[in-house]
């Protein structure tokens, strides 16, 4: 072993022994007078060996500082002397230094560590320093240094190792300039050995040793079966072989991955040293330092996780005062977390500080010309917490040095979405604030979609897909719209930027693979909906293959300029495939935010006058008859025989699991053709009140989306609400509940008779005190659609209502607001232009003239995301659009509630006056 | 550019051997020390954007390398691929490389001695992928400086 051997062994072994050294060290300080001895004696050995192999290698420097401290230590081991912050601070700072020579071994005898020193030996000779001065008064002038070096390195460099930043900065006295750039530059100039390594647990490597054999055996077999010609245990040896491989490269994959407790180990100094300088007082509890991430990950998310600690002592807590006042504890707590969850790993930066005050937030951002005041009134408060991921944008009043300087969200986002994850934030005013951070395991394998463009083939990673949409060759009138030229996807309602792959990917490539820009009349369009950052945008493709995890390979310099690729990767048959950059090909493609800010606008404006869309079932009675029914109405389908159907007494029944079912034929109460004869037929079952009913059908067609410009002139009869067209066919819309009505009107008369009692109330003993009996109730309404706009007025009005209808939330919003117009409950739909039905509820909830108002949402479709959503923010009730029964119930039940509680409240009031 | 390719012809000395091939009507040359296989991967996968003279990339053996239309970098325009042609892969700096040419010929073995600076009426090729000729008799050798066919333009 040579000299060179020796010193490299001596700079591993010391980085382990300092690894920890920081939080016992800080373990030290907070056990205070109750000295754990072993906790010390581990810090002192750890010292200690490192000035023993620094006295033998002669590194002088190294072994005079490792000796002072081992001084302290001794000090404190024997009970000599209690460790205060002052001690901890010497002791640190001497660490900091201690690392930072070891990792620059070779010019460690060239710095000064005098007064390094100097300190120890106050401390050891009795002299203590006083507790916070000695941070106090050195490290306003070091933090500045750190950020200045964590924005820099963070705007610059993907990937700079962590600790050696923090190493770096901290290290340098604050007094003493000519020794912090010797140091500086000398770290440039050699990196610690230590980079090039990585620790793997011989349990890993031995699974590994024994999977290669596993490898052998199988190749040993496939030559075997090879030379023999005998392709009878081909399968099973392929089998053996793909078990294998996937085995390895997940073996391999656990090689590579490290707990995140070696970044979060240097947390708790950075909030001690913080907390001190801003003179807050904080706990940091870190959770699930024992999660492993790929060690590329871990080296990547030191800086922003940083820089989220930082946020979070800086701007999120208060001072003790602040707390204090607000009934807090004047001791702050952040919460470091991480965890696994779907494949992912999650970290969490919670403190329990003032929160984010929205309004201030949207001024700050309208000031800085971010966003316009327009569009700061339109966004709801999730959308509006992201602004602080927009570049320029900074939340502290005043500009700090710790997290100030307008530079910061936008650089954690953009360094976590380089590592292919998402940052989120959540805040409540006076509760604290919680970024949320998703990883992906692991930067070399990532599940993608594989599409075909042409001739070429592309892997899109899964991570930016948000969802596939396929445009059929019918519907691309309708959905695929040119707004100045440019090509936008109308899709909920909104429209949607359009880029074609093989356009964006120019003419040269379609040359080369021989694509051709068909016209594309017979096909369906395949759209990828891709997200990056706030960028969203379709993507046409010619065809959509398989999803598979794909190997990230990097592509050859001559490639650095193309930008629509993050690099390359080998498909099952051997082929290359390109990985496509989402956000690359938005630049290439010249879709820049700009335009698409100005497209949503417009987007807006359109949709303001399109109506949006609702699922139906489509069936035809005759085969050339089409006909469709909302899905929402719809319990369920079954599938019938002929012969199943009893005609009793000129009314249909099925036999039906031990009851019988009330069975309708459209053209006994409808115009429309009779149904062919055929043997099986299906049963559409509805509900109408606590009855089931059935509706023969004999074919059905599909399940659409129907946009709902629906014609309510020509076809209108009881049973019909309208006509829309369906891929060229004249489709009728059923309204169940009228066509049951009509056939069966005995059953109504009870029903519609509680209805109507329930919803107008006038009789209504309960409201005779508190109100004048013949007030009639209002409702508002916000619908953009203007078909279910006159459907749902219809219905309200038929039930006896008044009914203020508007044409969105916002229009609400203004009714609402105005003092002349008070109404009694609201109906609203949750997908509007300019303010959506949760941004209304959430506004009414919070207005408190008003907040006690019943608010009923209606949807086409809710998800359990959006009914939870809705809930949150203060919806009473969800109904499906066209529910006619089911919604007039619940109007009127609330409506009873709510005269109820308001004479309840009438009553308490009377009591006490 | 990089520290792997050694220094142009004129101090150069001793024995050296030539993978010739054909890029048009010329017989270029490559010193065999750069090329570490020939194969017939010339089915390649375009990359959009790139540089004209990269015509795209190939899998060799589970890596993915640049190929390179040698024709078109040498300013002859753009190589028809025909099934003569071959993908002569030559490491540069640690990153291999394809050059797509239309016809392997020999390995030439001579000595730097033989290399004259090339003829000043050769002006098809920019002179600067040039290291020097070689007179085969019955037809000139153009030694590539592979360094500089590398840097691309």
């Amino acid at each position: 072993m040579d000299e060179r051997e020796i010193v490299d062994e001596f700079v591993a072994e010391s980085c382990d022994h300092l690894a920890n050294i920081e939080s016992q060290l800080l373990a030290i300080e907070a056990n205070g007078a109750t000295i754990d001895v072993e906790l010390v004696n581990t810090v002192f050995r750890a010292v200690h060996s490192i000035k023993g192999t620094a006295g033998f290698l002669q590194l002088n420097t190294i072994q005079d500082l490792s000796h002072e401290m081992e001084t302290v230590l001794n000090l404190i081991r024997n009970r000599e002397l209690v460790p205060n912050s002052g001690i901890t601070d010497v002791l640190l700072r001497a660490a900091d230094t201690l690392r930072s020579l070891v990792e620059n071994v070779d010019h460690s005898s060239e710095v000064d560590v005098s007064h390094h020193v100097a300190e120890l030996q106050a401390i050891a000779a009795g002299q203590l320093p006083a507790a916070p001065a000695a941070p106090t008064t050195t490290q306003p002038e070091q933090t500045l240094d750190l950020v200045q070096t964590f924005v820099d390195e963070a705007a610059s460099e993907p990937a700079p190792a962590p600790e050696q930043t923090q190493a770096q900065a901290t290290s340098e006295p604050a007094n003493d300039t000519a020794d912090r750039s010797s140091v500086v530059v000398k770290t440039t100039g050699h990196t610690p050995a230590v980079e090039a390594n990585i620790r793997v647990s011989v349990r890993v490597l031995d699974h590994l040793m024994n999977l290669a054999g596993e490898l052998v055996l199988s190749r040993n077999q496939l030559l075997q079966t090879v030379g023999t010609k005998n392709s009878g245990n081909l399968d099973s040896i392929s089998a053996r072989l793909n078990q294998v491989t996937s085995e390895i490269q997940e073996a391999v994959m656990q090689t590579r991955l490290q707990v995140v407790e070696t970044v979060f180990s240097k947390f708790p100094r950075v909030v001690r040293d913080l907390c001190n300088t801003l003179g807050k007082q904080c706990d940091l509890v870190v959770e699930g330092e024992d999660v492993e991430l790929d060690k590329s990950i871990i080296e990547a998310i030191g800086d922003p996780l940083t820089h989220l600690i930082r946020n979070a002592v800086d701007h999120g807590l208060e001072s003790p005062e602040e707390r204090i006042a607000s009934g807090k504890s004047p001791k702050g707590k952040i919460l470091l977390k991480a965890f696994h969850q779907a494949g992912k790993v999650h970290m969490v930066v919670r403190d329990d500080g003032a929160g984010i005050d929205v309004a201030k937030l949207k001024q700050k951002a309208i000031a800085n010309g971010i966003i316009t005041a327009e569009q700061a009134h339109e966004m709801g408060e999730r959308e509006s917490l992201r602004l602080i991921f927009r570049p320029g944008f900074s939340t502290a009043n005043e500009l700090t040095n710790i997290s100030g300087r307008g530079v910061g969200m936008d650089v954690v986002r953009t360094n976590i979405e380089r590592l292919g994850g998402t940052v989120d934030v959540d805040s409540h005013v006076g509760q604290g604030t919680a970024v949320n951070l998703t990883l992906p395991l692991t930067l070399a394998i990532i599940p993608s979609l594989i599409v075909r463009c042409g001739s070429g083939r592309f892997a899109i990673p899964q991570a930016s897909i948000s969802e596939l949409v396929r445009v059929r060759a019918a519907e691309r009138a309708e959905k695929l719209q040119r707004v100045n030229g440019a090509e936008v996807l109308r899709l909920r309602g909104n429209l949607l930027p359009l880029v074609r792959l093989s356009s964006a990917l120019s003419l040269k490539m379609a040359i080369l693979s021989g694509a051709v820009d068909q016209p594309e009349t017979t096909t369906n369009t395949n759209i990828i909906v891709v997200e990056s950052g706030h960028l969203r945008y379709g993507l046409i493709v010619d065809a959509l293959h398989d999803s598979e995890e794909i190997v990230v390979k990097p592509m050859g310099k001559n490639m650095k300029d193309c930008r629509c690729f993050a690099g390359a990767t080998i498909l099952g048959d051997g082929q290359v495939a390109l990985i496509l950059d989402v956000a690359g090909l938005a630049t290439q493609a010249s879709l820049s935010i700009h335009e698409d800010k100005e497209r949503s606008e417009s987007a807006d404006a359109a949709a303001a006058t399109a109506d949006d869309s609702q699922a139906m079932l489509l069936f035809t009675n005759a085969p050339t008859e089409q006909f469709a029914v909302p899905m929402g109405l719809i319990s369920r389908l079954e599938r019938i025989r002929a012969d199943q159907i009893d005609a009793v007494g000129g009314q249909e029944v099925l036999q039906y699991r031990g009851a019988s079912l009330t069975l309708m034929s459209l053209e006994n109460h409808l115009r429309a053709l009779p149904r062919p004869e055929q043997q099986r037929l299906y049963v559409i079952v509805f509900r109408v009140g606590t009855r089931e009913i059935g509706l023969i059908v004999p074919q059905l067609t599909d399940i659409r989306s129907v946009s709902t410009d629906i014609d309510t002139s020509t076809f209108r009869e009881p049973g019909v609400t309208g006509s829309v067209v369906i891929d060229g066919r004249v489709t009728r819309l059923l309204d169940l509940l009228e066509l049951t009505r009509s056939a069966h009107a005995e059953w109504f008369y009870e029903t519609s008779l509680s209805a109507s009692h329930e919803a107008t109330t006038p009789m209504s003993p309960h409201l005779g005190s508190s109100d004048e009996p013949s007030k009639q109730k209002t409702i508002l309404l916000a619908e953009d659609s203007s078909f279910f706009r006159k459907q749902l007025t219809g219905f309200l009005e038929a039930d006896g209502y008044r009914v203020l209808a508007c044409e969105d939330g916002q229009v609400a919003w203004d009714v609402l607001c105005h003092p002349g117009k008070p109404c009694d409950l609201i109906v609203t739909d949750l997908e509007m232009p300019n303010l959506d039905g949760f941004g209304l509820t959430e506004r009414v909830r919070k207005t408190p003239s008003i907040c006690h108002l019943p608010i009923i949402a209606v949807t086409s479709l809710a998800s359990d995301e959006d009914v939870e959503h809705g809930r949150r923010v203060g919806v009473d009730e969800y109904h499906v659009k066209l529910d006619r029964e089911r919604l007039m119930a619940s109007v009127a039940a609330r409506l009873r509630l709510a005269a109820q509680e308001a004479e309840a409240d009438a009553e308490t009031t009377g009591r006490t006056t | 550019m990089n520290a792997t390719l050694e220094p142009t012809a004129a101090i150069r000395s001793g024995d050296v051997e030539f993978v010739t091939f054909y890029v048009g009507n010329l017989l270029l040359g490559a010193e065999i020390c750069h090329v570490e296989e020939i194969n017939r991967h010339v089915d390649v996968t375009p990359v959009a954007f790139a540089p004209d003279w990269v015509l795209g990339v190939v899998n060799l053996r589970g890596e993915v390398v640049t190929v390179l239309d040698l024709r078109y970098v040498l300013g002859l325009g753009h190589t028809a691929t025909d099934a003569n042609a071959r993908n002569v892969i030559v490491n540069a700096g640690g990153e291999r490389i394809g050059l797509l040419v239309d016809r392997i010929a020999d390995v030439v073995n001579t000595s730097w001695s033989e290399i004259k600076t090339p003829p000043a009426n050769l002006t098809d090729v920019d002179r600067r992928f040039l290291q020097g000729v070689y007179d085969l008799d019955r037809e000139l050798l153009v030694v590539l400086n592979i360094e500089e066919v590398l840097a691309g333009n």
